[in-house]
């Protein structure tokens, strides 16, 4: 676009192109700085960053450039450099040919490899792999602040790659009174995570199960689909995947699935679980996990839902979970939620 | 009644060729829908059910929980001739055993069919869950059918015996593999089997109410959820209306067996004592369901009261009516009063049927109208009525059951071959 400097927008202060950059420029680190703290070798390391600007813009190949700096860096970081993966070598879509691929001293292989074996290591670690944590997991929402806008409804459905007819989430809107004394309540309900899950107790090859961390969990490898625990949810929590598929409205609807409960299954295919199993809100479990927060706090557009440590009486949620608006849905069934709201 | 002359005469299946042939073309049609539509469900999956998240249990369900109180009500039937030595019962004793050990078949093959992941059904063996009625429920459904193979065992091994005896070549291998090789008949033979035969109906007597069918009660009553499912009698109305099924199925069984393949006269008497219990078992049924139905209602607990007004004037409220109401219990109450009429096989065998086919009303009626109302003010209203598929399913597992059932009638001595009683 050639947007001329003095193309300004009613109110918006001009602000010329030139000045912008000499911004970016003025926090730009030094780069020599920077390197110095490393062990590695600063000249390399500039010169190499200086090439490759050069590569992005087209003025040096990715073939020059590995060419040139292969043996220098094969030096320089030795063992770390031939066994990593090089990022321009990545299957399918790789910045060099293959022959300069090939004559390289670093390993070749996708980016993805690398990335799916360091999950792995963490997951398989000593201190017990997912839901293994030390805090417990609570949820409250402030129905004051919740507008039925439906968007962790929507957030939910894109993190969680959920299939028509299954949805953690919903808004549950209620309407009482007569005109002209109406009033309208939203209620966002997303698995209660119970102390004293129903779902848990009727489910015969007890495929679901509390976690230490108090998130009921569902192994999709060992659900026989029986939907007992769907049944027995006082919440209504629980979705048969009827296998299904979005593919009608997106193209590549099932390429990707989440990595629920820190599994990664792959595509969605059929006759694979989770189709044919039941399904359920994890607290994002797999978010939780990376120390995020579930994909629907994050989007709340009212700011009304929180998560957080239940048992640190310290925490927000802690807090707002002991405040008299609190309250739990259905109390007198003896679930004990550990998703609490405040009128 | 067999007469001395007649004694060991042994000649299964129908008396009639061409009745023989139209018979196994139905169950042929029957069994060819079911596997197209079969082959459907699997291709398809669970997609080609109309079962949605808010109405999860179906046809599938029902027809599961029916057949199930089907054999538990045969069982429990033929436990008057084996254990309770009620007189002039043995002769549909292993007719019943023999209709439980189908029915149980059947009911585990829709069991099968009903599981989001057939490949995994194993996986109850594998894992358990000490909380799970299901999970229980299976274990007893493999003991009971465990006692049923052995009471018919038992029941008919002397028979068996007589006709391996009598035989020769493959048919008396055949015979004599049945009776796992014990050819005794001597009398000696015959009062160790009985002995046998009643300690395994006491086994089973508790096994069939409690674990079995109450279970199965069990299993809807503990949803807390599903206030309409949620109470003590549940259960118990559950194992009547199965004594109630049972008992009709047996008398059915019984007139048609004897006069179609047998080509034997029916005992009136008898027939008349199966009518009497069937009486009872309406009675006590639709007062407990009327008890049961008071209560939810005087409960003024909305839930209940909107899932009987489904029940009652919902969308499939004729299911309520004509088939609750009116086929297994005022109908054949009509034609049970009557005592020339308890003593006239055809219209038994009418009240029977009607019987049999109004208690599947039942189960659908216990099965779908708990999941219409939703569980939480806010949340979707189900709806539910059986696709193509589910029905095409349905027909041709019963088909399967029918088939089972003629083949075992065509070659194993169902009648006792002394006639009636045990010696
Ligand atoms: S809300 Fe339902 S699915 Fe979630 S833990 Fe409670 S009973 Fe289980
Ligand atoms: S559907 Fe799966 S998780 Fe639910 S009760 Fe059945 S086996 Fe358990």
């Amino acid at each position: 676009m050639s947007t001329a400097d003095d193309d300004t927008l009613p109110g918006i202060p001009n602000v010329g192109k030139a000045d912008l950059d000499a911004m970016v420029e003025k926090e730009r680190p030094d780069p020599r700085e920077e390197l110095a703290d490393v062990e590695a070798d600063t000249d390399l390391g500039v010169a190499m960053a200086e090439d490759a600007q050069r590569v992005a813009r087209g003025e040096l190949s990715g073939d020059e450039y590995w060419e040139k700096y292969d043996e220098a860096a094969a030096a320089e970081f030795g063992e770390a450099y031939q066994e990593t993966p090089n990022p321009a070598v990545d299957a399918g879509d790789q910045t060099v040919s293959t022959e300069t691929a090939e004559s390289l001293s670093c390993a070749v292989g996708s980016m993805d490899t690398v990335a799916t074996e360091s999950t792995q290591v963490e997951g398989d670690g000593p201190d017990g792999g997912i839901g293994a944590g030390d805090e417990k997991w609570g949820m409250v929402i402030d129905l004051q602040k919740c507008v039925g806008c439906d968007s962790c409804t929507v957030a939910c459905k894109s993190e969680n790659r959920t299939p028509p007819g299954v949805s953690y989430n919903v808004v549950m809107e209620e309407e009482h009174g007569e005109f002209p004394n109406v009033t309208r309540t939203n209620v966002p309900r997303p698995c209660m995570q119970c102390d004293n899950p129903p779902c848990v107790q009727v489910c015969p090859v007890s495929a679901t199960y509390k976690m230490d961390d108090g998130v009921v969990n569902i192994d999709y490898d060992r659900c026989i689909g029986c939907r007992y625990c769907n049944i027995a949810c006082p919440y209504g929590a629980r979705y048969f995947d009827f296998g299904e598929n979005y593919d009608d409205e997106v193209d590549g609807a099932g390429e990707l699935t989440s990595s629920e409960y820190g599994v990664d299954r792959g595509p969605r295919e059929e006759g694979k679980s989770p189709i044919g199993n039941i399904r359920k809100c994890s607290f994002c479990t797999h978010r939780l996990e990376r120390g995020e927060e579930p994909a629907c706090v994050e989007t709340c557009v009212g700011d009304a839902r929180n998560m957080g440590d239940l048992e640190n009486p310290d925490s927000d949620v802690a807090q707002m979970a002991d405040s008299s608006r609190a309250f739990q849905l259905k109390e007198d069934e003896g679930t004990d939620p550990n998703v609490y709201y405040l009128k | 009644m067999a007469t001395q002359s007649s004694r060991f005469e042994f000649d299964p299946g129908f008396e009639d060729d061409r009745l023989r042939i139209v018979w196994y073309a139905i169950i042929g049609v029957l069994v060819a829908v079911g596997a197209y539509a079969t082959y459907l469900r699997l291709t398809g999956g669970m997609a080609t059910t109309n079962l949605t998240s808010i109405v999860p249990w179906g046809a599938w369900v029902a027809f599961y929980i029916y057949f199930v109180g089907l054999s538990a009500g045969a069982f429990l039937v033929s436990t008057m001739a084996n254990v309770f030595e009620v007189e002039g019962m043995h002769r549909i004793d292993r007719d019943a055993l023999f209709a439980a050990i189908i029915s149980m078949a059947v009911a585990l093959l829709f069991v099968w069919i009903d599981l989001g992941r057939m490949d995994r059904m194993y996986f109850p063996f594998l894992w358990r869950q000490l909380t799970s009625a299901l999970s229980w429920e299976v274990h007893a459904y493999v003991a009971y059918i465990g006692i049923l193979v052995t009471e018919l065992y038992f029941s008919m091994r002397i028979d068996l015996a007589r006709v391996a005896q009598r035989a020769s070549g493959l048919r008396q291998t055949f015979y004599a593999a049945l009776a796992l090789g014990r050819l005794d008949t001597s009398e000696g033979s015959q009062s160790f089997d009985q002995r046998w035969l009643k300690r395994a109906g006491i086994v089973g007597i508790p096994l069939a109410i409690f674990l079995v069918h109450g279970g199965t009660g069990v299993l809807f009553a503990v949803s807390k959820a599903r206030p309409y499912w949620n109470s003590g009698l549940f259960p118990v109305i559950f194992v009547i209306s199965a004594l109630l099924s049972g008992t009709a199925l047996v008398m059915v069984i019984y007139v048609l067996r004897t006069r179609l393949f047998d080509g034997d006269s029916v005992d009136p008497d008898l027939l008349d004592r199966l009518a009497q219990l069937l009486i009872g078992f309406i009675i006590v049924d639709a007062a407990l369901t009327a008890i049961e139905t008071f209560i939810a209602i005087a409960s003024l607990h909305p839930h209940e009261i909107e899932t009987w007004q489904v029940i009652m004037y919902g969308p499939m409220s004729w299911s309520f009516w004509w088939f609750m109401i009116g086929f297994s219990w005022v109908f054949p109450m009509v034609l049970l009063t009557k005592k020339s009429w308890r003593r006239t096989p055809s219209v038994m065998v009418l009240a029977g049927l009607s019987v049999v086919i109004g208690i599947v009303a039942v189960r659908f009626n216990i099965v779908v109208p708990a999941q219409i109302m939703p569980v939480m003010e806010g949340l979707p209203h189900g709806s539910y009525f059986p696709t193509l598929v589910e029905w095409g399913t349905s027909v041709g597992m019963i088909g399967v059951g029918l088939l089972l059932y003629t083949l075992g009638a065509e070659t194993l001595p169902l009648t006792p071959l002394t006639g009636g009683d045990h010696e």
